[in-house]
């Protein structure tokens, strides 16, 4: 059986699940940069305007959540959220088994993995906003919320963009790591695919070239947002 | 730390959310059994996404006379017994061995196969050349003597090479307990990874079960490796394939007990094994 027919979407082709897998990938990935976008920009505001404890507690968390393995965030979300939660079940009279959705589990994981992540550079970007700009805001009579939604919030996300787009690329390759919980995406369907064809190069190479055109999709987007972000500002 | 301890909670909160409560009766009408689905002829997954095998086969014989309903489930062999002891599922059928190490994490069924390990290893390898190629050592008790004197006349050809082998198997076990000393071993995720390792010449040889090897040597593109040395089982290398179950579910372990004894005591093993190894596994 050629390679094309191995991948293809024949009766004896691999073509569908790949497909399948590529959209969960996608799926996990999307779901966990979202997640980490909203819990990077809240640990963002905590480092810059929250008191002492607020400001520890966030720099706890990016430092320990960016010091472990990904992959340990993974079992510990996982086999601990179970365990953990079927011990509260049992508290609350429930019985037997609570399971932890082996999609939530691996988005949240990544989702806080990469909201470590986000925060940094959400917190640069903000740095690297022009004082005189905000002073300027003040000066015309914005209150907080206003300047926060006018200046704070497009300014830092024009800065962020470059960095966004890295993390993003993080995500989508943290993303292999669920495997392990069960999920099936590029990776999981390639090895699944080695294993019951005895074929591994050809399934490890077409799940590196799925990788590589996800990735340059998207590396494609960020940089039309970058250029739509910086389109008011002149490069010197 | 406020934040800290207030973020878990959302977390867990979320989580609760989003998965839900599965409430599990203890009857046993239904079980929910776990394989890998990626380790030919045992398990393994057909291009349109179906679950095949030897395993898949005799769970479904297994499931008729245990009279339950029976949900087979893929899952990353890694991670198969700590999402046992979980409680993610009920049962493990992944061509598991049991070995003492298992024992002390979960409970086993009766046995429902036994296949020997043994070396592949490259034709124009000097390990081709490994002595009493095809001939069965059992590593129990009885046949341990004489399986120790085979296993000291590989050591001088094994001497400085590096073999590979998958990691948390049995096969792993038996490298680190009898050539810990001698050999470098190199352990992988999959069975697969090192084939290619073996194929590119970056491992001497590897080390798994003759059922999974035959495959591979006898695969159109693996030409250049082939079978070598003597075959072991038992001991180290685990007593044979059985059921994985956690070891709070006594009832459940006694009822695939009496499935499995049945299922080989008349012959469904047996049919089961020809039609896709090409040979006899049943446990004697």
């Amino acid at each position: 059986m050629s390679y094309f027919e191995l991948m293809g979407f024949g009766p004896k082709g691999w073509g569908l699940l790949l497909l399948k897998a590529t959209g969960m990938t996608v799926a996990v990935s999307c779901v966990a940069f979202g997640l980490g976008s909203a819990v990077g920009a809240l640990i963002a505001w905590a480092r810059i305007q929250g008191s002492r404890t607020l400001k520890l507690g966030a720099e706890a968390y990016t430092t320990v959540l960016r010091g472990i393995p990904d992959l340990l965030v993974i079992y510990l979300l996982y086999f601990g959220g179970s365990a953990a939660m079927t011990a509260v079940g049992h508290a609350l009279g429930a019985e037997g088994f609570v399971g932890v959705n082996a999609f939530a589990s691996g988005a949240i994981a990544v989702g806080i993995i990469s909201g470590a992540y986000q925060s940094e550079i959400f917190r640069g970007a903000f740095g690297a906003i022009a004082r005189g700009e905000l002073e300027a805001a003040r000066a015309v009579g914005m209150s907080g919320r206003l300047l926060f939604r006018r200046i704070v919030v497009p300014q830092t996300l024009r800065f962020a963009i470059p960095g966004l787009g890295n993390v993003w690329q993080l995500a989508l390759k943290e993303s292999a790591l669920i495997s392990v919980v069960g999920l099936t995406e590029i990776l999981r369907q390639a090895q699944v695919g080695a294993g019951s064809t005895r074929q591994p190069f050809a399934f490890f190479i077409t799940a590196a070239a799925l990788y590589l055109m996800l990735s340059s999709i998207s590396g494609w987007g960020f940089q039309k947002a970058e250029a739509l972000g910086m389109r008011g500002v002149r490069r010197s | 730390m406020k934040r800290l301890t207030g973020c878990a909670a959302a977390v867990a909160a979320s989580l609760l959310l989003a998965c839900g409560a599965s409430a599990q009766t203890k009857d046993w009408s239904s079980i929910k059994i776990a394989t890998e689905g990626a380790y030919k002829p045992w398990n393994f997954t057909d291009p349109s996404g179906k679950l095949v095998g030897f395993e898949i086969d005799l769970a479904e014989d297994l499931c008729k006379r245990m009279k339950a309903k029976c949900e087979i489930v893929a899952q990353a062999f890694d991670g198969v017994i700590p999402a046992l002891n979980a409680g993610k599922f009920d049962a493990i059928m992944a061509g598991m061995n049991i070995t003492d190490k298992r024992k002390e994490a979960i409970a086993f069924s009766e046995i429902y196969g036994r296949t020997p390990s043994t070396f592949a290893v490259l034709k124009s390898s000097p390990l081709a050349k490994l002595p009493e190629a095809g001939k069965v050592y059992s590593l129990n008790a009885d046949g341990l003597a004489a399986a120790q004197k085979s296993l000291n006349e590989l050591k001088p050809m094994l001497k400085g090479k590096v073999i590979g082998v998958q990691t948390s198997t049995a096969q792993a076990n038996f490298l680190e307990q009898y050539f810990k000393d001698v050999i470098e071993i190199r352990q992988y995720k999959t069975t697969e990874q090192h084939d290619l390792d073996l194929a590119a010449g970056r491992v001497d040889g590897v080390f798994a079960s003759i059922s999974y090897l035959k495959g591979v040597v006898e695969a159109p593109e693996n030409k250049e490796m082939m079978l070598a040395g003597p075959r072991y089982s038992g001991g180290a290398l685990g007593f044979g394939v059985a059921v994985g179950l956690r070891k709070t579910d006594p009832e459940l372990q006694a009822k695939f007990n009496a499935a499995v004894s049945a299922a080989v005591a008349d012959g469904t093993v047996k049919t089961l094994s020809m039609k896709w190894f090409g040979f006899d596994v049943t446990p004697r």
